[in-house]
């Protein structure tokens, strides 16, 4: 489903990632780890064609990250999910219209996007808090939403960077059963973190390690 | 239709939430439509002035002393038969000393025994003969005739009308445009201060798979909202200035303004492009 072959993407100064070879299949749990600055957001980022290899490339499903055009990058973003460490919510919209507006960027119906929504919500245990706006929540509960949002469209793959960074290891631990939780109704999960306290949470996950821009090792 | 509504109500939410910005952009379209809606106006009235001088300018024609009267009537049946011409009035010998006397206050028959004075057409053009060229090409056809002896008229007047109507409608025309395009920058600078205030939506939407025209509309919704109700606001000014010109001012400038509601809606479309072109010129540097 997503394949990097011979990925170099460097910024000045040469940091950035390279060498890059490997494929993450439908359904997979992938932790990806390493120091800081080795490399894990890069790597996210070429998923998502935030960022574009300078050699090599990125496939994901039908995209291909050599070929792709620019018009056609929200329709790869359908597909894939994404929350940060920093959640990215509109602090002025409710919780629901976080979530919602992924629908209504991916031009669902209005009947639809309600009813989705809403069952998204109570599947991370977010149903009583609909009206209420980002920041009347807690830090767990804000990742919960970005969560929602980026499975209301069902992506293929959920990618998160960071995603227990501001989190208690209590709160951590629910949002790892979560995303297991997830992914095993059939969502790929693709986690980025130095929170090696995880691994084991999730048994039989894969494990992709980096540092200094290069995947150390692989299972 | 969803999507339609659902951009529509994003942004006219975008218009309440903007605050100072939005007031600000609003307020930049109605100064700017004030000055374009007086200046059109302005520029319009005098123009009219100008059409009004215009309107006084005749041609003398001047029949030879041989001609006989039948020549003179079959001449003027000519005339009348000229569609260029509006209307006209024959000035007889007779009638020629009269007129050299009240303007020059002697009488003729004091100076010479006889009158000199030939008869004499006075003919006023329609409207839109009367420019120079067709003062000319009209002139030399009547001068053809072997009846007439000379054909007269103020060719300085007509060349220094030309002149100052032209200068006034190309300056009307370039501050216009000027105008326009510096309105349209100041509104495309104060939306990018809504827009930049607001950009943790712009890269919200691109990352959950909104197209350039999904993020784009509520903004360029937005700024044309601002662009109507700017325009909105100096109608009504303008609107108040004329009446109370109209109503109570008329003793002081007697001059009546008038004007169509054509030029309110001409207003109203002026300020909803600025906003439009503006907006949409000011959402493009954030989307790459
Ligand atoms: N936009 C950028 N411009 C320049 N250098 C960058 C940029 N983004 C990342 N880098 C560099 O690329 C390298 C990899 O960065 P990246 O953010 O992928 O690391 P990371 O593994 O996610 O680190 P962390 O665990 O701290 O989030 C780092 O050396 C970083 O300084
Ligand atoms: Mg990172």
């Amino acid at each position: 489903m997503i394949s990097f072959i011979n990925v170099k993407c460097t910024f000045h100064k040469n940091a950035g990632v390279k060498n890059l070879n490997f494929s993450i299949d439908d359904g997979e749990f992938v932790f990806l780890t390493g120091p800081s600055g080795a490399g894990k957001s890069t790597l996210l980022r070429l998923i998502y064609m935030d960022l574009f290899p300078e050699k090599g490339k990125v496939l994901v499903r039908d995209f291909d990250s050599a070929s792709i055009k620019d018009r056609e990058i929200p329709f790869l973003r359908r597909k894939v999910g994404m929350i940060f460490q920093d959640y990215q919510l509109l602090k002025d919209r409710n919780v629901y219209q976080n979530v919602a507006l992924a629908l209504y960027a991916s031009h669902y119906r209005t009947r639809e996007i309600k009813s989705r929504v809403y069952s998204i919500l109570n599947q991370v245990g977010l149903g009583h808090r609909v009206h209420h706006k980002p920041l009347e929540l807690s830090g767990g509960e804000q990742q919960r939403v970005a969560i929602a949002r980026a499975l209301v469209k069902e992506p293929i793959v959920l990618l998160a960077d960071e995603p227990t960074g501001n989190l208690d290891p209590r709160v951590s631990l629910e949002l790892i059963n979560l995303l297991n939780k997830i992914n095993k109704k059939g969502t790929a999960v693709i986690v980025a973190t130095h929170n090696y306290s995880l691994i084991p949470r999730v048994p039989g996950a894969r494990l992709i390690q980096m540092n200094e821009g290069e995947v150390t090792s692989i299972t | 239709m969803t999507i339609l509504w659902f951009l529509f109500k994003e942004g006219f939410k975008g218009l309440i939430r903007s605050k100072y910005s939005g007031v600000f952009s609003i307020f930049i379209i109605t100064i700017s439509i004030m000055i374009l809606g007086f200046g059109y106006v302005a520029a319009r009235d005098t123009l009219f002035m100008v059409e009004n001088i215009r309107a006084q300018f005749d041609v003398d024609i001047f029949i030879k002393q041989t001609a006989s009267n039948e020549d003179i009537a079959s001449f003027e049946k000519k005339l009348t038969q000229m569609e260029e011409i509006e209307h006209l009035v024959y000035i007889s010998p007779e009638e020629a000393a009269v007129k050299f006397k009240n303007e020059f206050g002697e009488d003729i028959f004091d100076i010479l025994d006889y009158n000199p004075l030939p008869p004499s057409f006075t003919i006023r053009l329609k409207t839109i003969y009367r420019n120079l060229i067709s003062v000319e090409a009209i002139a030399n056809i009547i001068q053809s005739d072997p009846i007439v002896d000379e054909v007269k008229y103020r060719k300085n007047f007509l060349i220094i009308l030309e002149k100052y109507q032209r200068i006034i409608l190309f300056s009307v025309l370039g501050i216009f445009a000027v105008l326009t395009l510096i309105s349209i920058t100041l509104t495309s600078n104060s939306i990018k201060m809504t827009i930049f205030a607001r950009q943790d939506i712009i890269s919200t939407m691109k990352l959950i798979g909104a197209t350039n025209l999904f993020v784009k509309t509520p903004f360029v919704i937005e700024g044309t909202l601002e662009g109507g109700i700017g325009a909105l606001l100096a109608s009504l000014i303008i609107y108040g200035f004329f009446y109370v010109q109209n109503t109570y001012l008329q003793s002081f400038f007697d001059y009546r303004i008038v004007v169509s509601y054509r030029f309110y809606i001409g207003l109203f479309v002026l300020g909803t492009f600025m906003g439009l072109v503006g907006s949409k010129r000011a959402i493009k540097k954030f989307l790459d």
